[in-house]
């Protein structure tokens, strides 16, 4: 890779790549199709008057299934409800990496987009040399051309099966006007693919599986991830044994299985009352805040462009001149809990040697190299099937539970074996989002102008996805061999990589000091939540920028545009200004706002919300409004589903949600013992989807949590008269910040 | 371990059993019955997504024995449907594509059902409190808001 693309990071150079080939009137088909350029790579057309279109990606919550079929359909024309999305399988399916990132839309979506045009064109030319007629005689009616002068037709069915079809390769970019010739809606209506079955209760997630003698299952986990299997009590494992219940035992990785699911589940409580561990070591010493300043850490320097260097981290500045202001600011979050609704789950059966996984992975590929690793088995013998799970917003319990169920079922083969977290497995055993803190120190001076800016992340790994070389990031593989020590995270350099993704400023404050700090020994167990270190930085960026401006009695509006110059980034500001401006402010009800461009290179989204603190602090939202610029619009309502539920999703972190623990244990068990947001908090949203078309696609999955959080802590600042630093934003830890200030 | 013979009355149809008599409901719906529309989410009663209607009142199913709803008519997600197809909460669910992973979804359409198969246009208050406990993560709230306006509306 040339220096000047890793300096910038990869992410950053294929999205400028992209938005220079658009400004060389181009359309760039994305890194999938340099991977599989073959139309066949893509398409199927084994079903009568169905087109089935594969993808690397799965649906998680976010309906790219509807959003693929809704971009083939328009291009091919032939109709969405003819178009299926095959449900990724590893045996046939391309490998497009992680459905992660924000980037479904804009690698799959690019390459279905690219593959879908070249398929159309060759279809059109291979009709009309067939028909040996002009372009003017025919007619193109949902995936048929006729003639009209002799009424005969051609399908893509029948160019399906032709040597054209099966050599065709696909280019890597194509005019751009070829697109826009197509001339379609962004805002077409469509039921989305999934939703007929989840109505009526006939959607199959993996947790509805049902083979033939098969065997349900859950781990009998320990009170925390340094415990040690030391013994049964009372004959327990006999007592299970002659009611034909299963114990599977490898070192401190224990199961029960049985072809009744409750009988697994009622003796699941009774072993945990009678089994013996020993505690190797405690769960924490210490307050995670006090862990994160006093830890052993290491800090990289972020420069320019988000990428982190082993560099000498320079002294914070001093500006002494009165025309300048000088503020301090610490910003805190807690861990924060994926939390399913429903708990993670896979199915596994291992025959002939070959293992095959049901499973709702983000990274069924790399979960695929990863079981080959553990059970020193040919990938090719090992295959991945995804079937739906629960929601699924990061790196959270569907890798471990997958593996879990291989481990299982390479002990009791030739029978599936479905095993399910229970709800506490899912709260206590999940990697979670990091807890972090913030320090800044921003300068302005009485102009209005920001002209010096740090930013200290500090914060555990977001980054524990397992592979082939890291399979102790299965939480099991770790009870398996009886290894209780904690692993070392070494820091990620890439562009906005983990910790500091989204520390640079996209803002033009003059001078920048950015530090990633890794803090190690730290409690809990984390890695990929929905955006990663951006929740943290945005919030304190744009918490900290609200109170600089406050200094000097600048409108948050203008803070944030005089010191931007991305044009379309002043645009959504603007947009939410003029969105926010039409609807009265209610009384006794305070605004905040919040802004980002996710990494610096996806999508642009600014958030407003007016909520109400009420004399017990008990807090109410009340309106928001989200503008979001996410590129070219391929479904303008799966765009909006997706930042509304992100604006949901943020808001409950935001006042409620921070997981307990003390030196033995996670408390934050159940929901009772973690709250959520309901539907008694729900604000009216109104969102505003700007349509950049013929730009690139850019995701909209995580766009919206930074500038959520921020909009809400501002419009609380605005409240009470000063910002509460601490997350999540509850009753207590708001009266904590006004006693201590 | 004692079975004891259960009779139940699930989606209009009579049923019969032989269950452990400490069985919960959801694992006689979902394993026993095969209608896995129900989902199993937390086993506590806490996240609403095993709700059913037991005599047209929403009910978790996870936490109560099956054994002591034998003379009452259970319903379901796949027994909401009528002779016309869908009933009204489940068609405006689906002309909002009100869901995201839909894992929640039955629990919340269960929910509503109870409220608005009732009561052509409920009050605020009768809808959050019918709602109260159904739990969504991927914040599905949104459309799903949108789909009881529409309720509301018609």
């Amino acid at each position: 890779m040339p220096l000047w693309i890793s300096c910038i990071g990869y992410e950053s150079y294929r999205q400028i790549k992209s938005e220079l080939i658009f400004k060389m009137n181009s359309f760039y088909s994305g890194p999938s199709i340099k991977l599989y350029g073959k139309l066949r790579n893509w398409f199927n057309f084994d079903k009568n008057n169905v087109l089935q279109v594969y993808s690397g990606k799965i649906d998680i919550g976010q309906h790219i299934s509807s959003t693929l079929a809704l971009i083939s359909s328009k291009i091919t024309g032939i109709n969405y409800d003819q178009v299926e999305i095959i449900k990724l399988d590893t045996d046939i399916s391309p490998n497009e990496g992680k459905t992660a990132s924000s980037l479904s839309v804009p690698d799959s979506g690019s390459a279905i987009k690219a593959a879908s045009l070249s398929l159309r064109k060759a279809f059109i030319k291979y009709s009309i040399k067939t028909l040996n007629v002009n372009f003017e005689d025919i007619v193109f009616d949902n995936g048929i051309i006729k003639d009209i002068k002799s009424n005969r037709s051609i399908s893509y069915w029948d160019f399906a099966k032709t040597n054209e079809f099966n050599d065709l390769s696909i280019p890597e970019k194509f005019d751009e006007k070829e697109i826009r010739e197509f001339n379609y809606k962004n805002d077409q209506k469509i039921e989305i693919k999934t939703i007929n079955d989840i109505v009526t209760g006939n959607y199959e997630y993996v947790h509805d599986m049902v083979f033939p003698k098969m065997l349900h299952a859950r781990i009998i986990r320990p009170p925390n991830y340094f415990s040690k299997f030391v013994e049964f009590t009372n004959n327990i494992n006999h007592k299970l044994d002659e009611l034909g219940i299963n114990l599977l035992i490898k070192n401190s990785f224990l199961a029960i299985l049985s072809t009744d699911e409750y009988l697994v589940v009622k003796y699941l409580d009774i072993i945990k009352q009678n089994i013996v561990w020993e505690e190797v070591k405690k769960l924490s010493e210490d307050t995670v805040y006090n862990s994160l300043k006093n830890n052993n850490k290491e800090s990289l320097l972020v420069k320019s462009g988000g990428e982190a260097f082993y560099e000498n981290i320079p002294s914070l500045k001093e500006f002494k001149d009165k025309n300048y202001t000088t503020l301090t600011s610490e910003y805190k979050k807690g861990y924060l809990m994926h939390g399913p609704i429903g708990p993670s789950a896979a199915c596994a059966i291992f025959t002939d040697k070959k293992f095959t996984i049901y499973s709702h992975s983000q990274a069924l590929y790399d979960l695929k190299l990863s079981c080959s690793e553990y059970f020193k088995i040919d990938p090719n013998n090992i295959t991945l099937k995804f079937r739906p799970g629960s929601g699924c917003y990061g790196h959270n319990g569907a890798d471990d539970v997958a593996f879990e169920a291989a481990v299982l079922s390479e002990k009791f083969p030739d029978i599936h074996i479905l095993l399910k977290w229970t709800r506490e497995d899912e709260h206590c055993w999940e990697p979670y989002g990091s807890a972090s803190l913030n320090k800044l120190t921003g300068v302005i001076n009485d102009e209005g102008k920001i002209v010096y800016w740090s930013n200290e992340a500090f914060s555990d790994t977001y980054m524990t996805r397992p592979s082939n070389t890291e399979l102790h990031n299965f939480i099991s593989y770790n009870f398996i061999i009886n290894n209780f020590t904690k692993h070392k995270s070494t820091p990620k350099t890439k562009a906005h990589m983990g910790i500091h993704r989204n520390l640079d400023p996209l803002y033009d404050f003059g001078e920048n000091r950015l530090v990633k700090n890794l803090v190690h020994d730290l409690p809990l167990r984390t890695s990929a939540l929905r955006t990663l270190g951006a929740f943290s930085n945005v919030i304190a960026l744009e918490c900290f920028l609200n109170e600089l401006a406050k200094t000097k009695n600048i409108n948050p509006f203008e803070i944030r545009i005089n010191h931007l110059r991305d044009e379309r980034a002043i645009n959504v500001i603007k947009n939410l200004k003029d969105h926010m401006i039409i609807d009265i402010q209610i009384d006794g009800s305070y605004r905040g706002i919040g802004f980002s461009r996710y990494k610096n290179s996806a999508a642009y989204c600014a958030v407003g919300v007016e909520l109400k603190v009420y004399d017990d602090l008990e807090i109410k939202l009340i309106n928001a409004w989200i503008s979001v610029d996410a590129g070219e619009v391929a479904y303008e309502d799966g765009i909006k589903a997706q930042v509304e539920g992100g604006f949901i999703q943020a808001a409950s972190w935001s006042l409620y949600e921070e997981v307990k623990f003390d030196t033995k244990e996670i408390i934050s068990k159940d929901w009772d013992t973690y709250k959520i947001i309901e539907f008694d908090n729900i604000p009216n949203i109104k969102t505003s989807v700007i349509d950049q078309k013929g730009f690139p696609y850019l995701g909209v999955g995580e766009v919206v949590a930074g500038p959520t959080g921020a909009a809400i802590s501002n419009a609380i600042a605005d409240a009470l008269g000063q910002t509460v630093k601490t997350m999540p934003f509850t009753k207590e830890i708001i009266t904590k910040e006004l006693l201590e200030n | 371990m004692s079975k004891i013979e259960c009779n139940l009355n699930i989606n209009g149809k009579n049923k019969t059993v032989n269950i452990h008599e400490d069985k919960p409901l959801i694992f006689v719906i979902r394993d026993e019955l095969g209608l896995t529309g129900t989902k199993l989410g937390c086993g506590l009663g806490q996240c609403g997504s095993c709700a059913v209607l037991i005599d047209g009142e929403k009910k978790n199913s996870c936490n109560v024995l099956a054994k002591d709803y034998q003379n009452c008519k259970i319903t379901t997600i796949e027994g909401l449907k009528t002779d016309k197809g869908l009933n009204k909460v489940q068609q405006a669910f689906k002309q909002y594509n009100a869901a995201q992973c839909g894992y929640c979804t039955s629990g919340i359409i269960i929910s509503l059902s109870s409220v608005f198969l009732k009561k052509n246009d409920p009050t605020k208050k009768e809808i959050l409190s019918c709602l109260e406990g159904q739990l969504c993560r991927c914040g599905s709230h949104a459309s799903v808001m949108k789909a009881i306006d529409k309720l509301k509306a018609s």
